[in-house]
């Protein structure tokens, strides 16, 4: 069954230019997917309109079976979905707590489910629950990733849409949240993974699109990516 | 909510009681009218410090729930104390309409859109003179019968306790982090699930509901209203007080407010120079401490400890 499905979106910033064409795409419940391909090829515009921020011009997007057009990123998370954009967004005046409070608002009311799942994400990240008292301002930059993440996974997402979470990071850190991701998507969560590190996408993922200029150019299993791995540097990454 | 909690504003108000005793006429008026700036500069805190939309139409809503309330007990003959609850709500009815026109605007933007906002509207209130006087100034039945400042001390000093527990509790709950996160980055709260076209709108109609109802007591105490008071002048001093206080700090905008009220007094020999002096203490505050007095204590305080324990 597919958890989010994509049929023919066509969308963009202004009127008249589409930065995406026509993109199709099926993820799974439990899957892991992961998008790849070239700078500009309009991967994190695909995710900021799953999310909401973008109002797509053509086509619909399905969230199990229900049409999500129209709808604001708030209403989109507490469907269920979560979104991890690129680079680091806490709030640095608050502290690690108050960042992950928020994150776990969307199920206001439930204050029992908001403390357990507080207490989850410090179980996963002792990091940051060590620092739990500090102002975001003061973590290192993969401390701030790790935040950033873990308030997103504080509201246990259906479905995780995660956005180059290895741009800018020591590789160290690259491999502790990739590691992460591998873990929520064991404990059942799905996973629509953007990425230009492909080595680490085509690891990591089941399936796995390829987005050139706005359309997708190549979908297949990540054993066929794998196989087909030299030539999709050759082709589209470098340029023919 | 802790007992300690609910007897701290009473412990406040117990405090503060008998000052009128020991400070004479003019400056139990002088306290007043700090009082009433002290619910304006917090609830312009709530909006500028705490969810970052820089309004500079503060004045404006007080003025318009001081106008309101007037004209309503001078026409309608309806009690004062039906008025000025009626002029907080026309207050926040624009604040609503405000919000939602400069929902989509930031820093600069917004502040020059609440700016035209205000002038549009101390234009209007000049032009208008069959219904409010222009520019002679419309006298308002006052609250009580005596002009004394003593007796109104009382009413003053509660209406800022009830705000600023009112705003306490605001900024402390769910809804404070709220605003704060979109302070601090729009999309990042909406990325967290806050609805933030609500809150903006919530936090526009909440100030400005409280700059409503502190300019219709200001404005029943005072007994005179005149466009004079949108001048952009008294905007200014509610900026001076917040930042010489401490933006986005609770405690700094009632410092200020006091402060800047009771030194803007001692110095009223000196006329406009006043305004160039507190111009020139904001800008040495920015260089020195961007939370204003309560970041300078903030930094200080912990020093001065350290010291005399070393």
């Amino acid at each position: 069954m597919s958890l989010l499905s994509i049929q023919d979106i066509s969308c963009g910033y202004f009127e008249g230019i589409d930065i995406l064409h026509d993109v199709s795409m099926d993820v799974g419940e439990g899957s892991f997917t992961g998008i790849i391909g070239p700078n500009g090829a309009g991967k994190s515009t695909l995710l900021k309109t799953i999310f909401g921020f973008l109002t797509y011009r053509d086509g619909e997007i399905l969230f199990i079976d229900e049409k999500i057009r129209d709808l604001s990123p708030f209403q989109i998370k507490k469907l269920g979905i979560s979104y991890i954009p690129q680079g680091i967004n806490n709030f640095p005046h608050m502290t690690v707590r108050e960042n992950l409070l928020l994150g776990a608002w969307t199920f206001k009311g439930d204050k029992d489910r908001m403390r357990r799942g507080l207490e989850r994400v410090y179980d996963i990240f002792p990091v940051i629950s060590s620092k739990r008292n500090h102002k975001a301002e003061f973590l290192s930059g993969g401390e701030a990733k790790i935040l950033s993440i873990a308030k997103e996974m504080i509201s246990s997402p259906r479905l995780l849409l995660v956005d180059e979470p290895s741009a800018g990071l020591a590789p160290k850190i690259v491999s502790y949240v990739y590691e992460f991701l591998r873990r929520s998507h064991e404990g059942g969560t799905t996973i629509l993974l953007v990425d230009q590190n492909i080595n680490q996408a085509i690891e990591n993922s089941e399936y796995l699109y390829m987005l050139e200029m706005g359309s997708v150019s190549l979908e297949g299993s990540s054993q066929m990516f794998k196989e087909k791995l030299k030539e999709i540097i050759r082709d589209s990454l470098i340029g023919a | 909510m802790s007992i300690k909690a609910t007897l701290f504003p009473i412990f406040m108000y117990a405090i503060l009681a008998p000052l009128p005793l020991v400070s004479g006429e003019y400056y139990t008026h002088v306290l007043n009218i700090s009082f009433y700036y002290v619910v304006m500069a917090a609830s312009w805190n709530l909006i500028a410090g705490y969810t970052g939309q820089f309004s500079l139409a503060h004045h404006a809503f007080a003025a318009m729930g001081g106008y309101t309330s007037a004209l309503l007990v001078i026409h309608y003959k309806i009690p004062i104390l039906l008025g000025i609850p009626c002029g907080g709500i026309l207050a926040g009815a624009f604040g609503y309409f405000l919000g939602t026109l400069c929902l989509r605007m930031r820093a600069i933007y917004l502040g020059l859109s609440t700016w035209a906002f205000s002038e549009s509207f101390r234009i209007t209130l000049s032009m208008s003179y069959k219904l409010t006087r222009g520019d002679l100034g419309l006298s308002t039945p006052r609250l009580l019968e005596t002009a004394k400042a003593f007796p109104y001390y009382y009413i003053f000093l509660l209406l800022a306790i009830v705000c600023l527990c009112i705003m306490y509790k605001i900024v402390h709950s769910r809804i404070g982090y709220y605003m704060r996160s979109i302070r601090d980055d729009e999309e990042a709260a909406l990325t967290m699930g806050v609805d933030t076209v609500k809150w903006k709108r919530f936090v526009f109609v909440t100030s400005s509901l409280f700059a409503g109802i502190a300019g219709a007591f200001h404005a029943h105490y005072i007994g005179l209203l005149s466009p004079v008071s949108v001048d952009f002048n008294e905007m200014a001093i509610l900026l001076i007080m917040v930042i010489t206080g401490g933006l986005r700090t609770f405690a700094g905008p009632i410092i200020g407010a006091i402060s800047i009220e009771i030194l803007s007094e001692l110095l009223r020999e000196y006329g406009e120079i006043r305004m160039v002096l507190f111009a020139l203490m904001v800008i040495v505050i920015m260089r020195v401490n961007r939370d204003g007095i309560v970041g300078i204590g903030r930094t200080v305080l912990p020093r001065i400890r350290y010291s005399t324990t070393y």
